[in-house]
């Protein structure tokens, strides 16, 4: 009780915002896991990673020049202090989406083909940034990288919020189309939706969700995130509007009980949520081999 | 004669800038049960894409006014991991009639159920999509080409692999939907036998090659050998077309 007291009142926007990362990742995730595309969830964390770690060369200066454009102080504004890498990895991972989106039909190299080869030089690219990078930054590139869920401050809770209203807005207001190209893309662009488009627009907004989750949670996290609470909901719901309920129950509820159990036994708050939620998995999993 | 409904003129189709058929000059009237065969490869899901308006024409131009289409796919295309129930896939079909904003009416409702019982599968149309028999899942795909009123049915393969009974079944379900509901409607198969015995007009179609006319004209033994370059032998029993290949003895 006494630690639950204590992550309450240092850590209001760590558990808060580690509910909504989950939230998020669970609900893309149902998506990711459904299409067959479980590895364009680890191509995109991985692309995120590197699109952040490449702001850190501090080439273009996206913050300034907006701040230039708006006329506003960046030093004095935390959002756009975190603008860069966000924006960084937003672009890696759209444009990733654009190229996979664009090219998985074609009949040269497999999806997995594709995949793979955007993952390793995602990773190659990362280490090849950071390497590059001022020494100072090292650490707080690392620190992302290791995603530890507990330094989430009070503007990254806000854009987590942000992140989590337009993912589930953009799949509410076009569920039909999304629905249809998602369970059967060449009837639906027989039926007149146009399949190329849509897919388009659904991988867009799982990149998104993605990257930006990626920024604040880490890598480890947010693939974990997307895999296993979809992986519980598609094992134990019977309809789909359970899958998503069962899915976001899961991702929004198992972060803040393993930062109570990293917290007590003292360890990083982002593997300790990965092994939480696997362990659960495993349960679930046990449970259901055994009834039949 | 019925009203004709489709013209491809001096239509060419293909992949980039590769042709597959050109100079293809055919009309498609109301009510038309049009056979589509050839071998793997020779352009028959193309043709039908180009029709559909999924790729480009390298040429020519297929006038089609405001027609409605129904699209069946091949079931093992479709192999969802979510538990969609019957009735869910089948609401698909009235997605594409309605923009994003507007909710599922009572009317797209009607149409659905109305669907299901017509395909016999509203007993189950709670059921989980992928629980179903291979025979069911190609009614519900049917079901949800129908949910779309369609004027026009493309159906691509639907018998493969299912067992006779159900075969069987499934071709009268077809048959029926063309008289009772006055459907055009395309049938893509590789089973010759089948699709003689059914409709009334055939599209051959291989490389640079394309027959369509009506089933007494066209099905002849010298167009199945140029169509699928191999003999075949053509028999009328009781009224009914039995086709099949010409074996070479092996020595």
């Amino acid at each position: 009780m006494e630690i639950l007291h204590q992550l309450v009142e240092l850590f209001p926007f760590a558990i808060a915002g580690s509910i909504l990362a989950g939230i998020i990742c669970s609900f893309l995730g149902v998506f990711i896991v459904s299409q067959r595309v479980v590895f364009l969830g680890a191509v995109l964390t991985q692309v995120a990673i590197a699109g952040v770690a490449f702001s850190f060369l501090h080439i273009i200066h996206i913050e300034t020049l907006i701040a230039s454009l708006l006329g506003i102080t960046i030093e004095k504004d935390e959002l756009m202090h975190n603008f860069e890498p966000i924006f960084y990895s937003l672009l890696f991972a759209i444009l990733t989406v654009i190229i996979f989106s664009q090219t998985h039909r074609q009949k040269h190299i497999t999806k997995d083909g594709i995949l793979g080869i955007i993952f390793v030089v995602a990773i190659a690219v990362r280490i090849m940034f950071i390497q590059k990078s001022p020494v100072a930054d090292v650490a707080e590139i690392e620190s992302i990288l290791k995603g530890d869920i507990l330094f989430i401050n009070q503007t990254e809770f806000y854009i987590l919020g942000v992140i989590l209203i337009f993912t589930v807005s953009i799949f509410t207001f076009f569920r039909k189309q999304l629905k249809f190209v998602t369970f059967d893309s060449e009837s639906a662009n027989a039926h007149g939706i146009n399949s190329r488009k849509w897919l388009l627009i659904f991988y867009i907004v799982v990149g998104t969700g993605i990257s930006l989750t990626t920024r604040f949670v880490g890598d480890v996290f947010a693939f974990a995130y997307l895999i296993i609470p979809s992986s519980i909901g598609i094992l134990t719901a019977k309809s789909v509007k359970n899958v998503f309920l069962i899915s976001i129950l899961v991702g929004g509820a198992v972060p803040p009980v393993a930062i109570y159990f990293a917290f007590k036994f003292d360890f990083s708050s982002g593997p300790a949520a990965v092994v939480t939620a696997f362990v659960l998995f495993l349960a679930v999993y046990v449970v259901k081999k055994l009834r039949g | 004669m019925n009203k004709e409904i489709i013209n491809f003129t001096d239509v060419s189709i293909g992949y980039g800038n590769t042709a597959i058929l050109t100079g293809i000059n055919i009309s498609i009237a109301e009510n038309d049960f049009i056979g589509v065969v050839g071998p793997n490869g020779a352009g028959k899901t193309t043709l039908l894409k180009s029709l559909l308006g999924n790729i480009k024409l390298l040429s020519g131009r297929i006038s089609k006014d405001d027609l409605r289409f129904g699209y069946v796919p091949q079931r093992d295309t479709v192999q969802p991991l979510l538990p969609y129930t019957v009735f869910d896939v089948v609401m698909m079909g009235r997605y594409s009639l309605s923009n994003s904003f507007k909710r599922i009416s009572a009317e797209d409702k009607r149409v659905v159920e109305e669907s299901l019982s017509y395909i016999g599968m509203s007993d189950v149309k709670n059921k989980n999509y992928n629980s179903l028999s291979g025979g069911q899942k190609q009614r519900t795909l049917i079901a949800r080409a129908l949910a779309v009123e369609p004027a026009v049915l493309i159906l691509d393969e639907p018998t493969n692999g299912m067992d006779t009974p159900s075969h069987y079944s499934l071709l009268e379900l077809i048959t029926r939907l063309h008289s009772e509901k006055k459907l055009t409607i395309f049938l893509v198969s590789h089973l010759l036998t089948d699709v003689a015995n059914i409709v009334k007009k055939i599209m051959l179609i291989d490389k640079n090659y394309f027959q369509f006319g009506d089933i007494g004209e066209i099905l002849s033994e010298e167009n199945l050998q140029r169509t699928y370059s191999s003999d075949f032998h053509i028999s009328e029993i009781d009224g009914e077309y039995i086709i099949i290949p010409k074996h070479t003895k092996i020595l």
